[in-house]
Order: C-alpha cells, then structure tokens, then sequence
C-alpha cells in the first residue's frame, strides 16, 4: 500500500536527509523503523503524508503518487492516516472530548467547521473512541491534566475517529515512564490486530521495536541498511544500522 | 546590572541640574487651599447640595463608560485581523508581517490625548470623537499584544490537526484559538479599564465625557472639581475591581 520508489529528501539548508529510498509496505502491518537520531527516520515518516514534501522520486499511498498531492485532494489524503507525536499534541485548555473530536475537522466544509459544531454521529465516534482507548472516565478532563500515557491515547482516540488506514507514528512512547511506554505499545498493537490498521512507528527503544513490529526497517544517514523481520536482527546488524553498539537509552530494558 | 542603576542616578543627577529648583514654587500653603476649596461645597452649596450634584453627572459618566466600551471593543475586533497577519507563526512571509507590524507600530505611539484632538477636528467636540479615538487607541495596543500572544502558542496541535487533513483554517480554529481566545477576552477587559481612565481625561480637549465636565468647572467650581473627583475614583476602583475578579476567572 506504501511504496517508496527512489525517494530523496534534500532540505533547503542543504542536508540530504533521505537517499534513493526504495520501500514497500503493505496492509496491516506493525513496521518498526528503528536507527540513530538524525538518521532520517522523523523526514522518512512525515513524507508518507506530505507533512515534509519529497525532492526527488515517487511515493505512493494506495497508487496515488503523493509529491504530485495538492489542496484538497491533499488532504483527503490525509484524512486516511492518523499521526501520532511524541509530545502528544493536544490542545492543553480543551478537554478529552474536544481534543478527539477534532479528528473529525477534516471531514466538512470549512464554512461548516469554522463554527464549531459536530453532528451527533461524531460525538459518537469521538466517545467510542475514548471507549475504544480505555479513557471515556476521562472525555470531559482537561488534556493538561492528564498523564502523559493518558494523553497519547487521547491523541490515539483522535486518530481512530478519522477511521484512518494508516497511523504514522513518531517516537510515540519517548516520552512515557517504562510502564506507560509498554501499556501505550500494546494498545498501537491492539489497534494494528483488531482493526487491520497499518502502524508505522519511529522507535527510540530497539528491544521495544524488536518486541511489536512484524517488520523491522533500520535507518543509517538517509538510507534504508536494513529490512527484514525482527528475528533476523543480530548485534551485528545493530552495529551496522547504528555504528556502534546500542546505549544505554537505546534499550528499555527489563 | 548595578552598572545600569549607576548610570541612571548620574544621569538624574545631571538632569536635576537643568530643572529650575525654586522652593518658592511649591506653594504648599496654595495646595491646602485648593484642597480645601475642592472638597468642601462653594459658597451658598450644602453638602447636600455637593452630592446631588454627584447624581447629576450621571448622563456625563454614561457617556465616559459608553465612550470607553464601544471604542475598546471596536477597536480589539479591528485589531485581529492585523494581529495574525503580525504573526510570525501564522503567516510565515516577511514580506507580509513586516508592513503589518509597521502599520501597528504607527499606531501605538500616537498617544491617546493625540488621537482625541484629531478626532475633535475631523467630527467637531462630543461623544464620537472620544469614540473615534479610544478605537483607535486599542487598536494599536489590542494588536500589539495580541499578536505576541500568538507567536507563543504552542504550534504542536495546529501540526497534529494540518497532519489530519484539515485547512490552515481549521487547523487554527480549532488548535490555534482555544489557546488565544482566554487571554484575547482577559486583554478586553484589562484595555477597558484602561480606557476609562482615558477617557475620563480626553474630555479635556473635547472629546466629551466627563473629562468635559472637569475641565467646564475647573476655572470657577473647585467644589464640583472635587465632587467628579471622587466620583470618578470610585467608579474607575469599581471597574478595576469587576475587571481583576472577571480575569481572575478566565484562569
């Protein structure tokens, strides 16, 4: 559903941060893109939905060539896949409810959107979602006074309301304590089995990559040095992907 | 740092040289007597007389309230629009903020007095020339502070909800706004109470209120001076106090 066909990305300032990426991922799987800070792996993830545009090569979502995506088509796009941030990325003032909610944004009018009013079918969605996640106790609860574990799976219940194919994922659990991390995994792999939707997750953690992807893709200075399964990875691969043996804070450990 | 508080004791110093310092200038003796002349009733007036005539100006006070209220709110609705395009974050081309924030910048160094004389020549003395220059007046400081309130909002959200597929739009509808509406109504407020002040005081050079008042009576009725005096601290201690529990529940 996903491929990537001789992709680079340049940035203005000169940094080649992705070189010749051929890729191809298909439905329903939970891939693990795992390498250095820097590697290319945040700029490989946000092309997929033009967040960060492609200088050379094609991408395509689906068979449709992304780069060539404007407007509202655009964004039709990427109504389909939901994005998870390491910071969460909710709106701190408003409450559960409302920040899931605003996944449904992009499925009106803007005339309709700018007043504010949702018909019932998306309340519905945004409460079963919260449902879905395991925190409608928590829908009418300021985001900012949530737990960091809790506000993921807020931005998880905002993404599911976009009934989306695809969620991209960015250092999703970064910032959760170990045990928050391994309860937020669980339910992307929860989401991944039961709905059949296809995660693509940037991992800081390899054991924890290791552990829940079905596929694993190591990223060194802009290129893809591996892909493969998870099994197949060895230190050696490891050292290879990363230049050196893993840190410390590169293993979530237990 | 005590380089700085050096500097400017130095400087008062030296200035003080080229201030005329007659002693004889104070006229503390004057003081009481205007003083006294200000809060006691004139000639044949009673005391009763001296707060009945509080309850006259009562036209005057609505005029000031009016004056402050509809120029505030004109002038902070005009100022978004120039607020946002200020806005680094939001619009993003130098070539369109740059100007913009130029054109806020020629407004708020006119001081209000300024505006107030100008408005008086353009629409003849009364209300509307207050009006005129209280709008213009917040207009300036509403899109200053506005416009730094939005490059300080956290952008994150407005990324998630672009990533969504919603427009630029929506994206700071429902992102962007709920982070600035709280502290936009809070600046309401806090400029209307601004602006009482001010306008009690533009009717000095026309512009109506009850700065008009002041100035009517300020040759001959010291008694009536006093009286809108008191009147005016008491209301603008009123507004202050609405204002402060109002903000303190927008929090």
């Amino acid at each position: 559903m996903i491929k990537f066909v001789d992709v680079s990305k340049t940035y203005p300032n000169g940094v080649q941060a992705l070189k010749d990426i051929n890729l191809e991922i298909y439905d329903g799987e939970f891939v693990g893109i795992i390498g250095l800070s820097g590697a290319g792996k945040s700029t490989l993830l946000r092309s997929v939905n033009k967040m960060i545009p492609i200088t050379s090569g094609q991408l395509y979502v689906d068979n449709v060539e992304v780069s060539s995506l404007k407007g509202k088509k655009l964004r039709m796009m990427r109504r389909g896949i939901g994005m998870i941030f390491q910071s969460f990325n909710l709106v701190k003032r408003m409450s559960a409810f409302n920040n899931v909610l605003t996944g449904r944004v992009a499925y009106y009018s803007a005339a309709r959107s700018i007043f504010g009013f949702f018909p019932e079918y998306d309340k519905v969605l945004a409460l079963e979602a919260l449902d879905t996640m395991g925190i409608l106790d928590k829908a009418f609860t300021r985001a900012d006074q949530l737990s960091g574990g809790q506000q993921q799976r807020v931005a998880l219940a905002r993404a599911l309301t976009q009934k989306p194919r695809l969620i991209l994922a960015d250092e999703p659990v970064a910032s959760l304590d170990p045990i928050t991390t391994l309860q937020v995994m669980d339910d992307f792999a929860r989401i991944n089995k039961e709905f059949g939707i296809t995660v693509i997750a940037n991992m800081h953690h390899v054991d924890l990559a290791l552990k829940y992807s079905t596929r694993i893709i190591g990223i060194k200075e802009g290129q893809v040095v591996f892909d493969g399964l998870p099994k197949e990875i060895s230190d050696d691969i490891l050292i290879q992907i990363y230049g050196r043996s893993l840190r410390h804070d590169e293993v979530l450990g237990e | 740092m005590w380089y700085v508080v050096i500097a400017v004791i130095v400087l008062l110093v030296i200035f003080a040289q080229f201030i005329p310092f007659d002693p004889n200038y104070f006229m503390f003796d004057q003081l009481g007597v205007i003083l006294k002349k200000m809060f006691t009733p004139k000639g044949n007036r009673t005391w009763g007389d001296y707060f009945a005539y509080m309850w006259t100006l009562r036209g005057a006070l609505l005029d000031t309230m009016k004056m402050s209220f509809a120029g505030t709110v004109i002038g902070s609705v005009l100022a978004v629009p120039l607020a946002v395009l200020s806005a680094k974050n939001i619009v993003k081309l130098p070539v369109i903020y740059i100007p913009m924030r130029f054109i806020m910048n020629i407004f708020r160094t006119i001081p209000a007095m300024v505006l107030a004389i100008i408005a008086v020549l353009f629409v003849g003395t009364g209300v509307l020339s207050g009006i005129i220059a209280i709008t213009l007046f917040s207009f300036g400081i509403m899109a200053k502070m506005l416009y730094e309130v939005i490059e300080t909002i956290d952008m994150n959200p407005y990324e998630a909800l672009e990533s969504t597929g919603a427009t630029r739009m929506e994206s700071f509808r429902y992102a962007a706004l709920p982070q600035i509406l709280p502290v936009y109504v809070s600046y309401l407020i806090y400029i209307f109470e601004i602006n009482v002040r001010t306008s009690a005081v533009l009717g000095f050079v026309g512009a109506g209120g009850i700065g008009a008042v002041i100035s009517d009576n300020i040759l001959y009725n010291y008694d009536r001076v006093g009286a809108t005096i008191i009147l005016i601290f008491f209301v603008i201690l009123f507004v202050q106090f609405l204002s402060n529990y109002v903000r303190g529940k927008l929090q």
